[in-house]
């Protein structure tokens, strides 16, 4: 909707925190599809879903069997769904709306992430895990049941053990770390492993259709996709973040890849077959990496247009964002707090980022707020450079003002359509399954009532839970609060909201700083001074109003005031 | 953009009052159906919130606590919450659940049907405090319930967080009272109009202005909405005048007068479950009627006894409501013949 007349100049990708999230100790977050809900995995076992905007908290989803800290969190396709897996080895799916426990299972080996099938039916079945040292399995979440998927090819290209199923209780050693996602629409799956090459596997069959070894040859510790799944990503062990094209159609990328394996035909090992496969499925595009400290890399993604890549840095203590654009050009550094970080996650939609401290805390990113000075007038247009302006001659009779007035009503007998809508063209791969299912966009937000004496800036974060919390963790905490307070004087100098002003005690569930620029001041003075010289005031709403316009006047009296205060402050 | 191919509209059919209601002590401020069509909201300088039923206007319940005159009312889209703006500077959130639980399914509008025990039940479950005067207006995020719009006295457009009641953004929006606020329908941008002679767009998540539509010093602005597809928004200022803009590329496509609009903020409303009409009060005691397309007047509703201040349209059924000032004090029901 804002797309007309939203300034397509303006860059789209973060530079400064804008606030950060505190709720106990959180270690993971992933958004829904739409980017309207924030999910959060705890240190406590609890998923938190923020409202993000808002930047409230709309659900908790807790339950005595979930106390051990949460890897990862991944949402359903509808965002009816949450994923979480934990430390004590355990995957459980929690249904949103209704906070409660659909399905948990417990593995044989701690997973580090997981992801849902995107496709599949309302309520998901199938999800993708990666455990700490184990190749990455398929568990079907009804029947418990899990598939070992390959992450090797031996030296003569047969699988070592192809489609073994609970594959443990054979006592066969583990594997070493691999990473692994589903495609677009989940009909392959890309999985990286500890020799540096990546397998595309086909998630009905577990046939291992192509294999792409990545320059380098070292352990790939992250395989991401970008949202449209036209864009391929790997983190790997020698600090090189690498970019490939999605060769293979995002959509029916199965039956394609069937198709170039039974073209391939004459090689002299199924090794080479499987690498000449690959090379018609992605293609490098560039690669990321520090070239003068070398730093190692983590949780990189892409921004949920696919134009930016997002990598943080690994390096302890430290909270470091560097985004490059898809041809490989470092385009922003964000510096942080001094806590190292842990996770981000690029929003579906906005150019904003947030990220979890080893703290627990997470900061969100955005862009800063940048008055756009053209749109408070109608006809007023900001030029690059300078234009001479030729004036017509009779540009200031009173005539021309009449003859602009009827101007602006010739088109009075157009025909208007108030009530067709514009189909939302950033989501419309939904739309063709859309009409079956609901997707989940908001969550119904419930009033907390008034406490009985109204004080409405208590805190959320007074409830026991965040209490005990802090209570086990109170020095970290401390210094998170510290470093969370110092954080807007270390990025940018900031003033402080009117909202902000007005409501002093607001301070642990979110804090929002806003920078003014130098243009805005000006206007603000501008405005004060023009303030006091308006006199006349046109009637409210009801005959009331005779009475109501002494007291507007003395409100205008009191914002004089208000407004002489805050030139002495400044 | 061609000139499309349309059908014909229906042949008009004429609107008659059916019933009129007097549940307030003082002048009626503002009606709104609610978006279920189970309920009618009325405010009114008395300071109270009546509930009606939309086909016979028996008051269901009455929602007290502001300390002073209610301007604007607004409902969730769900119709779960009822959102009021108060002259004792505050808004407040009302839980109508009950309410609608009460309503029996059987008795269809809810006229003669069972009633919640308790018509008078505190039913304010949020107040919403931080605007520095009046506050004149009010629209829930039509999105999602979880956000409400304000605009005041004090010059300001604010956003709250209705599940905290924290004020998530103040925009500085104008230089003299803002007398509406409308969310466009997928929550993401806000139209404000103000005594300035302005109206403006605001981006609701960021608080950034985007569009000024309207700058004029005079007349001033004293009521926008956007259209329901959310491409257009219908504006009233101070000299009888009812526009429809196009507010991307800032033009005027239709004007609306007739009507006598030079004091009050009436505020006005699309009709669409038959032909297509803008239906607005006035203050020469009527409700006016006119065509969308072709800006003739349809009708002129004649039985009010002072300023028309507020009409609503049902959301599925041909019927109007309407609520006048003070000389008048009542709530009346119109509805088209068929």
């Amino acid at each position: 909707m804002n797309v007309p007349i939203v300034d397509p100049l303006q860059g789209d990708f973060p530079e400064t925190i804008e606030e950060f999230l505190q709720y106990g100790s959180m270690k993971c977050i992933a958004f829904n599809r739409r980017g309207t809900l924030l999910a959060a995995g705890c240190a406590n076992g609890t998923c938190v879903i923020w409202d993000f905007e808002t930047r409230g908290i709309a659900r908790e989803l807790h339950d005595k069997d979930c106390t051990a800290p949460i890897t990862s969190v991944a949402w359903s396709k509808y965002g009816h769904h949450l994923l979480a897996s934990a430390t004590d080895k355990s995957l459980t799916l929690w249904h949103v709306v209704n906070e409660k426990k659909i399905a948990r299972i417990t593995l044989q080996q701690t997973p580090l992430s997981v992801r849902l099938h995107p496709g599949g039916p309302s309520t998901p079945s199938i999800c993708l895990a990666c455990p700490l040292s184990s190749a990455p399995i398929l568990v079907d979440l009804n029947t418990g049941s899990t598939t070992v998927l390959p992450a090797f090819l031996s030296d003569n290209g047969n699988l070592p053990a192809p489609n073994t199923r609970n594959k443990f209780s054979d006592g066969s050693p583990p594997f070493t770390p691999t990473a692994a996602t589903f495609d677009k629409y989940g009909d392959l799956i890309y999985v990286g492993n500890s020799k540096g090459e990546i397998l595309i596997i086909d998630s009905k069959s577990i046939k291992v259709h192509a294999v792409i070894p990545i320059p380098g040859g070292t352990v790939v510790k992250d395989i991401v996709f970008s949202r449209d799944g036209r864009y391929l990503l790997t983190n790997s062990n020698d600090r090189v973040i690498r970019v490939y094209d999605n060769l293979l159609p995002v959509k029916g990328s199965g039956e394609e890849i069937e198709k170039i394996s039974s073209n391939n035909i004459s090689y002299e090992s199924h090794y080479e077959k499987l690498k000449a496969n690959g090379a018609s499925c992605l293609a490098i595009s560039c690669e990321l990496l520090d070239a003068i400290a070398k730093i190692p890399w983590k949780a990189p993604c892409f921004s949920g247009d696919s134009e930016w890549i997002v990598g943080a840095s690994a390096s302890k203590g430290e909270h470091r964002l560097c985004i490059w654009n898809r041809s490989g050009r470092l385009v922003k550094i964000l510096e942080g707090p001094k806590e190292a970080l842990i996770d981000i996650a690029w929003h579906p939609v906005d150019p904003t980022i947030v990220s979890v401290s080893v703290a627990g805390l997470a900061y969100i990113w955005a862009k800063e707020h940048v008055e756009n000075w053209s749109a408070f007038a109608p006809d007023f247009v900001e030029l690059e450079e300078n234009e001479e302006y030729v004036e017509r001659e009779d540009e200031f009779d009173l005539n021309a003002y009449v003859e602009k007035a009827e101007e602006q009503l010739v088109n009075e007998d157009e025909y208007v359509d108030i009530e067709t809508y514009d189909k939302n063209s950033t989501f419309s791969d939904l739309d063709d399954s859309s009409s079956t299912t609901m997707e989940l966009i908001y969550l119904a937000a419930i009033p907390i009532p008034d406490t009985p004496d109204e004080q409405p800036d208590k805190c959320l974060g007074s409830s026991s839970k965040l209490e005990d919390s802090n209570h086990s963790d109170s020095p970290s905490s401390l210094d998170a609060v510290q470093n969370g307070q110092a954080i807007p004087p270390a990025s940018s100098p900031m003033e402080v909201d009117n909202s902000t002003a007005e409501e002093p005690a607001e301070a642990v569930n979110s804090k929002r700083r806003r920078r003014l620029s130098a243009k805005g001041l000006e206007l603000q003075q501008a405005e004060k001074g023009k303030k006091p010289t308006t006199k006349n005031k046109s009637n409210g709403k009801s005959p009331g109003s005779n009475g109501k316009q002494l007291e507007p006047a003395n409100g205008n009296s009191s914002a004089v005031d208000d407004e002489a205060t805050e030139d002495d402050e400044i | 953009m061609s000139q499309q191919q349309q059908a014909p509209a229906p042949p008009y059919r004429p609107y008659r009052q059916v019933r009129a209601a007097t549940p307030h002590s003082r002048a009626v401020s503002c009606v709104r159906f609610s978006p279920c069509g189970r309920l009618l909201a009325t405010a009114s300088l008395d300071g109270t919130v009546a509930l009606l039923s939309p086909s016979s206007l028996a008051a269901i319940a009455t929602l007290r606590g502001h300390a002073d005159g209610v301007s604007d009312i607004s409902w969730s889209t769900d119709s779960f919450y009822l959102c009021s703006a108060s002259d004792d500077r505050t808004l407040r959130i009302w839980d109508v659940r009950p309410v609608l639980a009460g309503l029996n399914p059987g008795s269809g509008g809810g006229g003669g049907g069972a009633q919640p025990a308790d018509p008078n039940a505190d039913r304010c479950i949020r107040v919403l405090k931080g605007h520095t005067n009046f506050v004149f207006s009010a629209n829930f995020n039509p999105q999602t319930n979880s956000t409400v719009a304000s605009g005041g006295f004090d010059c300001t457009v604010r956003i709250w967080d209705v599940k905290s009641g924290r004020c998530v953004r103040a925009i500085d929006a104008h230089s003299e009272p803002v007398t509406s606020v409308h969310f466009i329908r997928d929550g993401s941008i806000i139209v404000s109009g103000s005594h300035d002679g302005t109206c403006k767009i605001w981006d609701a998540g960021t608080g950034s202005c985007l569009k000024t539509v309207i700058d004029e010093k005079k007349p001033a602005v004293s009521f926008s909405m956007f259209s329901p597809n959310g491409k257009f928004i219908l504006v009233a200022a101070l000299d009888d005048t009812l526009k429809l803009c196009n507010f991307a590329s800032g033009k005027f496509l239709k004007m609306y007068s007739g009507h006598v609009n030079r004091k009050y903020c009436l505020q006005s409303a699309f009709s669409v479950t038959n032909g297509k009409y803008i239906v607005s009060g006035s203050e020469d005691n009527c409700v006016y009627i006119w065509d969308l397309q072709g800006k003739n007047i349809l009708q002129k509703l004649e039985g009010h006894t002072d300023t028309v201040i507020s009409v609503s349209c049902h959301p599925t059924e041909n019927k109007i409501a309407s609520g006048g000032l003070d000389n008048d004090r009542t709530v009346r029901l119109w509805l088209q013949d068929g």
